[in-house]
């Protein structure tokens, strides 16, 4: 087909899809786009991916609703078709994943409220995690690196806290932040002069799996707190402070916790520290975060993680990126009066390419080596395919 | 200044060096289609939003000389900027050879691209204030679309061709082409990327001809 009649038949999907109501109040489009994923890998499986196969292959439909009611109403939602939130052998499923309501009365963009459930105003990794914006396949390590901490059940001992998880138990773990971490609650934001501000309360904590989002699935009787400040000298840098406060337990994890305590009393703290540039045709991103989970029967368990990441568009349709990925652990209290690493170091390098073939169409290659210092587990290596169509 | 306005401007400077040397004018009406809505914006990780309604862009054609005519042997110059999230003009006929620049008048980044046959780009990000703006000769005859890399609403058209004799429709449809050779010459009205149409006509010194396209 020739690239104009592509075109021309992406822009006609455009206008089909999109619809106006009530002399034009109300304007509606639907978009989206198809995810095919190939994922080839050692086991254990590296991140979030939750898979018995090392040959992996992960399709994906991804709609989005976007609506304008007026000038200063605006309505969302993203559902998807896949075989799980994160990549894994499940059968299909279909999800909400968000929905929001924001509300904008000024024009100057000084305030704006938003209700429903939606990613994180933590960090600079939310912006661009979608599949046609993201320049890699997968999430920063701290948004997929599974640690020690599990918010299904509180831990027996220190050294029960510390031990490696089993593989095939892995999806009973938590990272720092679990991708975008759609949860549902309450945002406001908004700007002023050069510096720009959001604060969000939602009903479960950055670390929290997609299960737990859902306000169906969890209440607000343990609320997170999360909140960035921005500071935006011009249109080249951008700067944030990031800072997070929540309970992180599920409410079946309830019955293993410490006699007389309860869910509110264990917490996730989170500070995260951001910065991005973005010139011609060069970006770059980097965030810092420090974690301290409060875990019954061991303490405050911290841990450092950051991440460099840049992407250079070589010629107009291929552009390459590269990103090195850290994350430390402290240590806890053994029990027997000594001290042990709550989870191994590890360090991951991400290598990508992609090409645009039309401004609908995406192919992403990918290759990352994970390496743990501090473990006996082995390195992992990563090759990772994402043809997307974006409609 | 506001569309109608550049429009405007735009139709002039076209037409400006020709009309010291002929003189037969076209005028008349070219159908447009349905107007369209204002495109909705993708918000969805924008932690400050700006409220308000983006500009509706109304459809608009192209009325052009077709035939054989020297190349310019100058470069002109012309201008897309970024303004309110959106391109403007929206469309904008230039002959072959012409540079178009890219003034960012936004208070935020663009990153306009292209990968139309007739020529593929992409500028990147750029201050408002960097010098010289970005800018492209458009060599080749053809139809150019510009998006922006990062506001998936925001299209515009470059109409590249090779006669120096062309207009472009108020959003009423209507056009005047002077400054016009004598002779036999197809006249066409680009529409849109499917449909272009096309009457003969017999141009005359100090004449006016009236043309429509239904």
């Amino acid at each position: 087909m020739h690239a104009f009649e592509l075109e021309d038949f992406f822009e006609r999907l455009d206008t089909g899809l999109s619809a106006t109501a009530f002399q034009d109040t109300l304007r509606t489009r639907l978009s989206g786009t198809i995810d095919t994923e190939f994922y080839h890998f050692e086991q254990p499986a590296p991140g979030l991916i939750d898979s018995k196969i090392d040959n992996l292959f992960d399709p994906r439909l991804t709609l989005f609703l976007d609506a304008q009611i007026g000038s200063h109403i605006y309505f969302f939602t993203q559902s998807r078709l896949d075989r799980g939130f994160d990549p894994s052998d499940h059968g299909a499923q279909v999800r909400l994943d968000e929905y929001a309501l924001r509300i904008t009365p000024w024009d100057d963009g000084r305030f704006t409220l938003q209700v429903g459930k939606f990613g994180t105003v933590v960090g600079n990794f939310v912006p661009r995690h979608l599949s046609w914006d993201n320049p890699f396949i997968n999430a920063p390590l701290v948004y997929e690196n599974i640690t020690a901490v599990s918010d299904k059940a509180a831990p027996d001992s220190p050294r029960d806290f510390a031990r490696s998880f089993e593989a095939n138990a892995k999806y009973e773990f938590n990272p720092v932040i679990w991708g975008p971490s759609y949860a549902s609650g309450i945002s406001f934001s908004g700007r002023l002069g050069r510096f720009d501000y959001a604060a969000e309360m939602k009903n479960s904590s950055l670390s929290s799996r997609p299960e737990s989002w859902n306000a169906t699935e969890t209440d607000f009787d343990h609320p997170s707190f999360n909140a960035r400040l921005g500071f935006r000298p011009n249109q080249m840098w951008n700067f944030g402070v990031s800072v997070s406060d929540g309970a992180y337990f599920r409410t079946e994890a309830e019955r293993t916790l410490p006699r007389g305590r309860d869910i509110g009393d264990f917490r996730e703290l989170v500070f995260g520290q951001d910065a991005s540039f973005a010139w011609h045709h060069l970006q770059l991103w980097a965030e810092v975060y420090e974690a301290r989970f409060q875990v019954p029967r061991v303490g405050d368990a911290d841990t450092f993680a950051y991440y460099f990441e840049a992407k250079y568009k070589f010629t107009p349709q291929f552009f390459g990126a590269l990103r090195w990925n850290q994350q430390l652990f402290g240590t806890v209290s053994n029990g027997a009066g000594g001290n042990i690493r709550w989870s191994q170091n590890l360090g991951r390098v991400d290598i990508a390419a992609g090409y645009r073939f039309t401004p609908h169409t995406q192919l992403k290659l990918q290759y990352s080596f994970q390496h743990e210092t501090t473990g006996p587990r082995d390195d992992n290596h990563l090759f990772a395919a994402q043809f997307t169509v974006r409609f | 200044m506001g569309l109608r306005g550049l429009l405007f401007f735009n139709a002039i400077f076209a037409l400006l060096p020709i009309t010291v040397f002929a003189d037969a004018v076209v005028e008349g009406h070219v159908e447009l289609p349905k107007s369209h809505s204002a495109p909705v914006m993708a918000k969805r990780y924008e932690i400050v939003t700006i409220g308000g309604v983006l500009s509706p862009q109304p459809p608009l054609a192209v009325v052009y000389l077709d035939g054989s005519f020297p190349k310019s042997t100058t470069t002109a110059t012309k201008q897309i900027a970024q303004k309110d999230l959106a391109f403007l003009p929206s469309l904008l006929p230039v002959q072959v050879g012409t540079r178009v620049e890219f003034p960012n008048l936004d208070d935020t980044y663009h990153s306009i691209f292209s990968y139309s046959p007739a020529k593929r780009f992409d500028v990147g990000r750029y201050r408002p204030d960097e010098r010289p703006i970005p800018s492209e000769v458009f060599d080749m005859p053809g139809l150019v679309t510009l998006r922006c890399d990062i506001h998936e609403h925001m299209r515009g058209l470059i109409l590249v061709l090779n006669t120096p004799y062309f207009v472009v429709t108020n959003p009423e449809g209507r056009f005047r082409l002077g400054g016009l050779p004598s002779g036999h010459y197809a006249l066409k009205a680009w529409i849109d990327s499917k449909t272009t149409r096309e009457q003969p006509v017999d141009l005359k010194a100090d004449t006016v001809l009236h043309v429509d396209f239904p």
